[in-house]
């Protein structure tokens, strides 16, 4: 496992995909909620004004950092996404796939590699983006002296948003491994990003696991998100250990054609 | 001569490499059909064939990329499907699309796939450094594998094939893009492979290359073994095409 694990994170440390997404979760993420609060604090009836009222209700640090978690919700679901979807896709899009049989790392083995790795990496570019965003909300005026606390809990809310997300993000190593490229997973991502609208609007809630981080966050006000239960949480855990089992068998499995 | 007299020691050997009636269709094609074939220790064993004859197919079947409808693969005495680390770890490809990830330099893929093969990070490195030299690399080591060309990320993937001194080779069309220079290079690197006892399997169209290098030379055509010819012999051009015409009179325009 640990010769797999060195390939493919020298495979994913070199790629501009990865580069692009660490940068848009670690300074695009911070930079909106900014963006966003200070429109909120700035007042006035402008219509910016007017959307960011619906996501956040006050300009303490807790609602800044609540904004972000709401923001990495929707925001590592697609770069997450992406990534997946071009961690796996790329070996049959570059035709890469048949040089990973006939070897004595197994595929399945492999496969387990680059997930756990996407899942390390999920989780250290929310760290990041975490980190970054409390310099950032020094600069915004936010009210009253926060205590250290109240700062860590809600770090640690986005971060876990952020975490649960990426779990989710991992069943697209499938669709991409199965449709043999990188674009089959990137519109099977799309398409979840639109149901998981349709389904909320729908009444389904956090019983949807794509839609349990983001109500949880807030996205859908505070009472939804007080309602959001620990085993709805949980089910995004299964849905990324069931994906990536998935996965490897798949791999295991599969021919090169 | 020294090659007969190899030839003749390397029969006697029990094969590393073997096909036993493999067979495998694609929908209502037959790709390979019942194919037998060994290769043992010290042997350039070459496929030749038209397209479409089987020959990667076969390929990819000793090597577990597809699943046989019915017979055997076996690599190092074990069936393909209960082959262990250590038997794949005796093995290097070709097939196809080379071992080239854009994004790494041509010295970090031939590291990662020695790696792969198990050997650990310095001999890794020092592996490496000895295939650039092999494969004439060595202008490239640093670059990107995205800017090679044809020819050069061809050259990478041998060397990636090669880095872990396999006993088991298996490659497919290895002088595709190659430059005269390049096919030199690759000619010495499979004559040092057979040399330190290595059983190596080579398709090739080229049949005058084919024939400097081979020890055997076994004919495909619509998936079946249609005939074996002798390296040494003379014209083999027109043997291979009597074999294929006997095979099938009616091939397309322009062949005859």
């Amino acid at each position: 496992m640990r010769t797999a694990l060195a390939v493919e994170l020298l495979k994913m440390r070199r790629s501009p995909v990865v580069a692009v997404a660490t940068a848009t979760l670690s300074l695009l993420m911070p930079a909106l909620a900014a963006g966003f609060m200070a429109a909120y604090t700035a007042g006035g009836d402008s219509l910016m004004t007017a959307k960011v009222s619906t996501l956040v209700t006050g300009s303490a640090w807790s609602d800044y950092l609540g904004l972000m978690g709401q923001l990495l919700s929707v925001g590592v679901l697609l770069s997450v996404g992406v990534v997946v979807c071009w961690v796996f896709g790329r070996e049959y899009s570059d035709g890469t796939i048949g040089s990973l049989f006939a070897l004595p790392v197994s595929r399945a083995r492999i496969a387990w590699a680059k997930g756990l790795l996407v899942l390390g990496w999920g989780l250290a570019a929310s760290v990041l983006a975490a980190i970054v965003a409390v310099p950032i909300g020094l600069t915004l005026g936010l009210d009253g002296p926060a205590g250290l606390g109240d700062i860590a809990r809600a770090v640690a809310m986005a971060v876990s948003v952020a975490v649960l997300t990426t779990l989710l993000a991992l069943p697209l190593a499938l669709v991409a491994s199965a449709g043999r490229g990188y674009l089959p997973g990137v519109g099977v991502l799309l398409g979840i990003v639109a149901l998981t609208q349709i389904v909320t609007l729908l009444g389904a809630g956090a019983w949807f696991p794509w839609a349990a981080p983001g109500l949880w966050s807030g996205m859908g006000g505070p009472e939804l998100a007080s309602s959001v239960t620990a085993v709805q949480l949980a089910l995004p855990v299964g849905v990324g250990a069931l994906g990536l089992w998935a996965t490897a068998a798949w791999w295991k499995r599969a021919e090169v054609v | 001569m020294a090659d007969m007299i190899q030839l003749a020691a390397a029969s006697t050997r029990t094969a590393t490499l073997e096909a036993r009636g493999l067979s495998r269709a694609f929908g209502k094609t037959t790709a390979v059909d019942g194919v037998d074939i060994q290769i043992v220790p010290g042997e350039i064993h070459a496929l030749v064939g038209l397209n479409g004859a089987g020959k990667t197919t076969l390929m990819r079947l000793l090597l577990g990329m597809v699943h046989a409808d019915a017979g055997t693969a076996v690599v190092h005495g074990h069936e393909v499907a209960t082959c262990t680390p250590d038997d794949w770890a005796r093995v290097g490809h070709l097939i196809e699309a080379p071992f080239a990830y854009p994004e790494l330099t041509v010295t970090e893929n031939i590291v990662a796939a020695a790696r792969l093969h198990l050997l650990g990070r310095a001999d890794a490195e020092l592996a490496a450094r000895q295939a650039v030299t092999a494969l004439a690399l060595t202008q490239w080591a640093g670059r990107r594998a995205r800017v090679l060309s044809l020819g050069n990320r061809q050259r990478l993937g041998l060397a990636c094939a090669l880095v872990h001194r396999p006993s088991v080779l298996v490659l497919d069309e290895p002088t595709n893009g190659l430059d005269p220079r390049g096919v030199l290079v690759v000619r010495k690197a499979l004559r040092d492979a057979a040399e330190r006892d290595a059983a190596v399997l080579v398709s090739s169209h080229h049949l005058d290359e084919v024939a400097r290098i081979a020890h055997r030379i076994t004919v495909m055509h619509r998936g079946v073994v249609i005939g074996h010819l002798d390296p040494g012999g003379v014209d083999v051009e027109r043997r291979f095409f009597d074999m294929v015409y006997a095979a099938e009179p009616e091939l397309p325009e322009g062949v005859q």
